[in-house]
């Protein structure tokens, strides 16, 4: 464990962290303008909660990423125990039992699921060193990812559950997957698949699915809420229709306009200037994050570094191509734009653990 | 690649990630083609969608639960009627569409348009009422003309009514509106403009439980509001209902009885804190005023000198007048102060702290033990008693016995009354006790302020010999809940025994059986206990000034008591406002009570 020095703090990222910092903002402004008219002030809690994710994400710069790494296992114990609880006592907030009630702050223990995933992957695969997955490693690992899972799919957190596959997905591929591990794993996901359809799946999640292949059969439900999305961004055109003044119409009954839809609101204001400006932003945030792979000192830094980039590309792939149509309505949200606290504080964290990897490539080991 | 690491060499991983870092950038790239192909390719098909069709969900209020009294007999109900709304998003020009629109509802425009700026801060697209409870031939005009008023639409809810008018009008309470800060400050509860909520009474206690899950209708409609195709509907589901403890005869009887004058009358289980009856006067009609619009009998109403909206039998406060003697009785006798058998000798005055004090019966009743004392009513002996107690004795037993608190019955808003003590007119008033007004609280004057629901449930401690039940009007098979009485701090003596109540209980009974100043209450076969209270509403040197002027002075008429004596089933307590003396006014109401009790509803 090692305190922040002020040679590590000339090594932060700031263009990064800058870049993070304006996503935020943009998203704030897009939650004042698509719920402003709603009681509940959404935008000044999102402001609040960005000031406490940069408290957190310096508070994770503090510490080398070794000692986070070391402590995995009982973050993840801590984590495993604490979602098992949700399921007992958990408070039924939008059908789902992934809330925790902090006094006056909502959270919800399965974001910071993926934060803990990404260091006990870092330190499964720390130590790992042939090129090659093998069939024993895979399945040690898809173990130990598969109880928090289970158990947020059980919430049913669906939307969280997915992303796992980015971080469960990209440690394996940095691994290295032979072409039978890969054969094996598409033929166990299948089998997963259809067996978790018939018995697994909730009928809300199955129309979700059904509705992707035909969005006309289901005009109210979640099909729906993706054409009435697409009307919107389709409605922007070229430049938008200006901030504030999308037309609220198309987008009312949309019940996560301020969440999960934030990007329709961004694509119906602002057009495709906006939405071409907002994705370059993104991208160039992300292959900040990206470059910070060769910069790792260790084994440990690299799986970190991938695992948490990935996490947010995928989530922001998903969500981004979600609200036009091309992926199901599963819930995720966009990492920095969306409203959320949780979200926004597991983003900042993930971003944290880049920074930090970063920043001590020079340390001693 | 050249690394600046040194440990050990990580290229093949840099080179895996490399590769997923190009497959990411190709999906953004994907991702930005696409939105290009929406809005930019596209966008005339989707510009028209937009214009075209827009969507619009109509809510399906749900109806509330029924409200029912101990026999399953309706107390609120609900009937089908009609809302008007105007969607201001398809007002093309106010000054066209306002007159027309008012002309057509018949409302006036200026009232039009205040209700419309009451809600300016709302999304236009939300639609807002501006008439209801109307009837089909009141919508007709409007229907008929659909296609010249896009922006009014017309829809179906359930309406509250009361069957019973009047009937129980402040147990059930009523439904409003909710205002614009109360949706803002409460965001949690999800209430709509618009909506109907519980204000008051029952309705607001339990509205969580009579409020059901509000339906929804999807449409999809053209540019000028017609209904193109229903997208799906969601059916409302109605409130649970809800059973309360009243009894229909009780109440009625009890309203009955104070129809022309303010005053409350309570009527409970004494063993499981059930309010059969609650009356209090004067009462509404509910069904005049549950509307969105302020009309004229609810501005009547709220201006009121008397207050007819104000339940007073749980916020009016009161002096309790000579029914504080019993407490006065629990405290000497259970306290150790005095004992059964002693007696103070009324001569009708006497001189206490230089000053000298009357009591009600100017020859004086002569040698008075505690049981006699009640009976009659004497002020001399609670003059003597509340001198060698002092206050702070006083205020302990008045608390032990639930004065100074709510009694939570289930009802919102009650008040908790007042027991002066040293301690608190230090703080509130920041002056000195004086020893003369222990003398005045003694007989209940004074500072001292109580409900008449405190003082039923005070009489209905005495009736179970002690420990408290907290009164209640919805029993939902819960068994009662008992207040126990509080473990005393050290130095303080032990909850008063039974064999305390039972003498004071003794004092009751002669008060109604034996001559007493109860025995307007008197039920034959029925063994009433009770006891009588005359308030003054003004001061002691006052009245007496007053008095000797011949001047009339109708005082606050007081009657709590329970029946049986034994296995007591039934309490009542009547206040009436300027009623005179309790034992003329207040008491043969109670009586009426007991009997109806004794004649109709004793379970035999």
């Amino acid at each position: 464990m090692m305190m922040i020095d002020r040679r590590h703090l000339s090594e932060i990222d700031w263009v990064l962290l800058g870049l993070v910092l304006l996503q935020s903002l943009i998203g704030a402004a897009f939650i004042y303008s698509s719920s402003h008219f709603l009681p509940g002030a959404y935008y000044v809690r999102q402001l609040v909660w960005i000031g406490v994710s940069i408290v957190a994400l310096f508070l994770v710069l503090a510490v080398d990423y070794k000692f986070f790494v070391s402590l995995s296992a009982y973050f993840y114990g801590l984590v495993v125990a604490l979602l098992a609880l949700m399921l007992v006592f958990g408070r039924l907030v939008a059908g789902t039992k992934s809330w925790l009630t902090l006094g006056l702050m909502q959270f919800q223990p399965s974001e910071m699921a993926k934060i803990v995933m990404i260091l006990v992957f870092a330190r499964i695969f720390a130590e790992y060193k042939s090129p090659y997955l093998t069939t024993h490693h895979t399945l040690g690992a898809l173990l130990i990812a598969g109880l928090p899972l289970l158990l947020i799919i059980l919430q049913p957190d669906l939307g969280t559950a997915m992303t796992f596959v980015a971080i469960v997905g990209g440690s394996f591929i940095l691994a290295g997957l032979k072409r039978k591990t890969i054969i094996l794993l598409v033929a166990a996901s299948l089998l997963l698949g259809i067996g978790g359809w018939k018995v697994g799946l909730k009928d809300y999640q199955k129309k979700r699915i059904t509705v992707l292949i035909n969005p006309s059969g289901d005009p109210r439900g979640s099909g729906y809420q993706v054409n009435q999305s697409k009307i919107a961004i389709g409605a922007g055109g070229l430049t938008g229709k200006g901030f504030t003044k999308g037309t609220q119409s198309q987008l009312r009954f949309l019940p996560a306009r301020h969440t999960d839809f934030i990007f329709s609101v961004i694509g119906e204001e602002t057009g495709f200037f906006g939405v071409l400006a907002v994705i370059l932003l993104y991208f160039a945030m992300l292959a900040r994050m990206f470059l910070a792979v060769p910069k790792a000192r260790d084994r440990a830094g690299v799986y970190i570094v991938f695992t948490a980039s990935l996490l947010i590309a995928f989530q922001f792939l998903t969500n981004v191509l979600m609200v036009v149509g091309l992926v199901p309505v599963v819930g995720i949200t966009l990492p920095f734009l969306s409203y959320g606290g949780s979200s926004l504080l597991t983003s900042f964290i993930a971003v944290g653990l880049v920074l930090n990897v970063r920043m001590r490539r020079f340390a001693n080991v | 690649m050249p690394q600046d690491r040194i440990y050990e060499d990580l290229s093949l991983l840099v080179r895996r990630a490399r590769t997923v870092f190009w497959i990411v950038a190709g999906l953004s790239f994907l991702a930005l083609a696409f939105y290009w192909k929406l809005q930019i390719l596209d966008h005339r098909k989707y510009e028209q969608m937009a214009e075209a069709n827009r969507s619009r969900m109509r809510v399906l209020a749900a109806p509330r639960g029924l409200i029912r009294d101990r026999d399953g007999g309706i107390l609120a109900d609900n009937v089908a009627s009609f809302k008007i709304s105007l969607l201001r998003e398809n007002v093309k020009d106010e000054a066209e569409s306002f007159p027309l629109v008012s002309r057509l509802l018949g409302i006036d425009e200026a009232t039009l348009r205040t209700r419309l700026d009451l809600h300016r801060d709302l999304p236009l697209w939300e639609p807002l009422v501006i008439a209801d409870g109307l009837g089909p031939n009141d919508i007709a005009p409007v229907e008929s003309r659909r296609l010249e008023f896009p922006e009014l639409v017309v829809e179906a809810e359930p309406r509250r009514i009361y069957p019973g008018g009047t009937l129980a009008g402040h147990v059930l309470g009523y439904l409003q509106e909710p205002t614009v800060e109360e949706i803002r400050a409460r965001p949690e509860r999800k209430l709509r403009p618009g909506e109907m909520v519980g204000k008051s009474g029952i309705e607001r206690q339990y509205d969580d439980v009579l409020k059901g899950q509000d339906g929804a209708i999807y449409e999809i409609v053209d540019s000028r509001g017609r209904v193109i195709e229903e997208g799906g509907r969601v059916y409302p589901i109605q409130g649970n209902d809800l059973k309360l403890t009243l009894d229909r005869r009780l109440q009625a009887e009890a309203e009955r009885a104070l129809e022309g004058r303010e005053g409350v009358i309570i009527a409970l289980e004494p063993g499981t804190g059930n309010v059969l009856a609650l009356a209090s006067s004067p009462t509404f009609d509910p069904n005049k005023f549950i509307t969105r619009f302020t009309p004229q009998e609810w501005l009547a109403l709220q201006s009121d000198p008397l207050s007819p909206l104000e339940n007073r039998s749980i916020r009016g406060l009161y002096a309790p007048g000579s029914i504080f003697k019993l407490v006065m009785g629990l405290g000497g006798l259970g306290f150790g102060f005095v004992n059964q058998t002693q007696t103070v000798y009324c001569s009708g005055a006497t001189e206490i702290y230089g000053a000298v004090r009357h009591c009600w019966f100017a020859p004086g009743h002569g040698a008075m033990d505690l049981a006699d004392a009640i009976r009659n009513s004497c002020n001399i002996y609670f003059y003597a008693l509340g001198r060698r107690m002092s206050i702070d004795q006083i205020a302990l037993a008045a608390g032990r016995l639930g004065l100074g608190r709510e009694t939570g019955l289930d009802l919102p808003g009650e008040k908790e009354g007042l027991v002066p003590s040293v301690g608190w007119k230090k703080k509130a008033l920041n002056a000195a006790w004086y020893p003369g007004e222990t003398i005045s609280v003694a007989i209940g004057q004074g500072q001292l302020q109580v409900t008449p629901m405190q003082v039923a449930a005070l009489t209905a401690r005495i009736a179970r010999r002690g420990p408290g039940v907290r009164p209640r009007l919805v029993e939902d098979g819960r068994p009662p809940a008992i207040v126990a009485d509080p473990p005393p701090a050290p130095g303080e003596p032990a909850p008063f025994s039974p064999a305390t109540y039972e003498a004071v209980i003794a004092g009751m009974w002669k008060s109604v059986n034996d001559g007493g100043t109860g025995q307007g209450a008197r039920v034959d076969g029925f063994d009433v206990c009770g006891k009588t209270g005359s308030t003054q509403t003004m001061s002691r040197e006052s009245a007496e000034r007053l008095a000797r002027a011949g001047r009339v002075i109708k005082t606050h008429s007081w009657f709590s008591g329970f029946a049986p004596r034994v296995g007591p089933k039934i309490v009542v307590t009547v206040l009436v406002e300027y009623g005179g003396g309790g034992g003329a006014m207040a008491a043969p109401v109670a009586g009426r009570i007991f009997d109806l009790y004794k004649q109709e509803l004793e379970p035999k």
